[in-house]
């Protein structure tokens, strides 16, 4: 077995400090395996997002143990307005994590651009919009790109699709299972709706108050869901459908 | 629907002629600004000497064109100064935030809480008049309104989720700052800088008016309003003409920067 992307052992992490000091991870466990698409589904306050800052390294108040396969994970965020610079042309907002990344040749930062946008479905048209002039799941596509420039394999996504309307949402999974594929990309997938998980993700782990309460793979947590938690997550998503 | 925004057209307008104005005063006046002509004493306004003479026989438009031009340089330096100051001040305590923040900002609530004119009057009292005093006393007062206003900016986009991408895709935070948050602020800080210029023309002319500014020799509209108001009913033309340039140029400026903010408040 190859050696996981990341291994989370015992971790919890606080947020304040002194009096006001409040626990939000209470001893989380967990491995993604490389080219594995895990789901952690919760609601809002139950822990999941600050999980996905700690794989990013944004948490200082951690204990435990976390060890993260890739150098520079990178994030996609759930608001493709908020996440894309408005003062920028798209052209620029892709070349800027190969400049980051010190790749100093202009030519060679537009050709890496122009190679990637075919594996988003952008064209080069888009290249010289700024972000107020496309839709939001084209916009989408630019944040995906941006985060996949560099060269990273661990994403975490951050409820993706939740801000794109239904038809959009199936779009932008299928566009990120392919990816998946054709990279070999690993999903940390961050969301509170289990019917979005189920769609991209193999294996899916439950969070209320800062634990894990169920893990296991989508097809069992979604047939037999032994917490109440959980029980009560599926046939709130159920009505929803 | 677009509605014409008349501010930024009307201001526009204004602001480029009496840039144009001064521009020409820098190449060109129709005489000498001090040359006294004894003949000219106390001449109205003729063909001659479109904006009259005063009581030394000195061509006022002549005069005007002059001071104008000293009165925009000065207040593009002392804009020059405080924003570029204020700009790093804001930028650094907006994004970076925490106890050195705390700090520099209650400075600048301090700074801030009194006229910058009576402050300039007393850093002037110890250094004495000059163009470049006041450049350097003016400017570094109008540093504080400039870092508050940065500051809100930066305070704002810090959060932004296309800054903390930024941040994870490893960019330099210097380069954050003025490369991915900067041009963000461009409205903002424009607008900010139009009332700036504004208020910098204002205290070099209040300065000069009480005689503690400008050096008699490089004359300014505030000097020329101070050196005729003993003649202000008998030689009107004297200070009506300084005037109405001082107050033209503002009121162009103001415009623009009143139209620009509602041209943001439009895109928003």
């Amino acid at each position: 077995m190859d050696k996981p992307m990341v291994r989370i052992g015992h971790l919890s992490s606080w947020y304040g400090r002194g009096r006001d000091r409040r626990q939000v991870l209470r001893d989380v466990s967990l491995t993604l395996a490389p080219g594995e698409a895990l789901g952690i589904v919760g609601e809002s306050g139950s822990g999941k997002s600050t999980l996905a800052k700690c794989v990013l390294g944004m948490v200082a108040d951690v204990s435990g143990t976390l060890e993260v396969g890739d150098p520079r994970p990178q994030m996609v965020f759930q608001d493709p307005y908020g996440s894309l610079n408005p003062a920028k042309t798209v052209g620029w907002i892709l070349e800027e994590p190969l400049r980051a990344a010190g790749v100093r040749d202009r030519a060679e930062r537009r050709r890496r651009v122009r190679e990637f946008l075919p594996l988003v479905g952008l064209e080069e048209g888009h290249l010289a919009r700024k972000p107020a002039q496309l839709s939001g799941g084209q916009r989408q596509r630019v944040a995906i790109a941006a985060a996949l420039i560099q060269g990273s394999r661990l994403i975490v996504l951050d409820e993706p699709v939740s801000a794109l309307d239904v038809t959009l949402q199936a779009q932008i999974l299928q566009l990120l299972a392919d990816l998946k594929e054709e990279l070999g990309l690993s999903y940390l997938f961050i969301s509170h709706d289990l019917a979005v998980v189920y769609q991209l993700c193999g294996r899916v782990a439950v969070m209320t108050g800062g634990e894990i309460v169920e893990e296991g793979d989508v097809d069992q947590i979604y047939d037999h869901p032994r917490h109440p938690y959980t029980k009560k997550l599926l046939a709130a998503s159920l009505a929803l459908d | 629907m677009r509605q014409k925004n008349w501010y930024l057209t009307i201001g526009v307008i204004l602001t480029v002629c009496m840039l144009s104005f001064i521009a020409v005063g820098f190449f060109w006046t129709p005489f000498e600004p001090s040359a006294m002509d004894g003949g000219a004493r106390n001449a109205a306004p003729s063909a001659a000497h479109p904006f009259g003479c005063d009581a030394y026989g000195r061509d006022i438009l002549s005069r005007t064109l002059e001071g104008a031009g000293s009165t925009l340089a000065i207040a593009l330096a002392v804009l020059a100064v405080g924003a570029v100051c204020g700009l790093a001040v804001g930028a650094l305590c907006g994004y970076y935030g925490g106890p050195a923040d705390a700090l520099i900002m209650r400075l600048c609530d301090a700074v801030a809480a009194f006229p910058s004119v009576l402050l300039a009057l007393v850093v002037l009292a110890v250094t004495g008049p000059g163009k470049y005093n006041v450049i350097g006393a003016l400017g570094v007062l109008f540093i504080p309104s400039f870092a508050r206003l940065v500051r809100g900016e930066f305070l704002k986009y810090r959060e932004r989720d296309f800054v903390k991408s930024a941040r994870l895709m490893g960019v330099h935070s210097l380069r954050i700052m003025f490369v991915h948050i900067l041009p963000n602020t461009w409205p903002t800080l424009l607008s900010g800088l139009t009332i700036g210029f504004n208020n910098a023309v204002l205290a070099e002319a209040s300065m000069s008016y009480l005689g503690i500014g400008v050096r008699p020799t490089e004359p300014s509209l505030g000097y020329m309003l101070k050196d005729a108001q003993g003649v202000l009913f008998t030689l009107p033309w004297c200070t009506v003409f300084p005037g109405l340039v001082a107050i033209l140029l503002i009121l162009g400026v103001g415009l623009v920067g009143e139209g620009l903010r509602e041209r943001m408040g439009a895109a928003a």
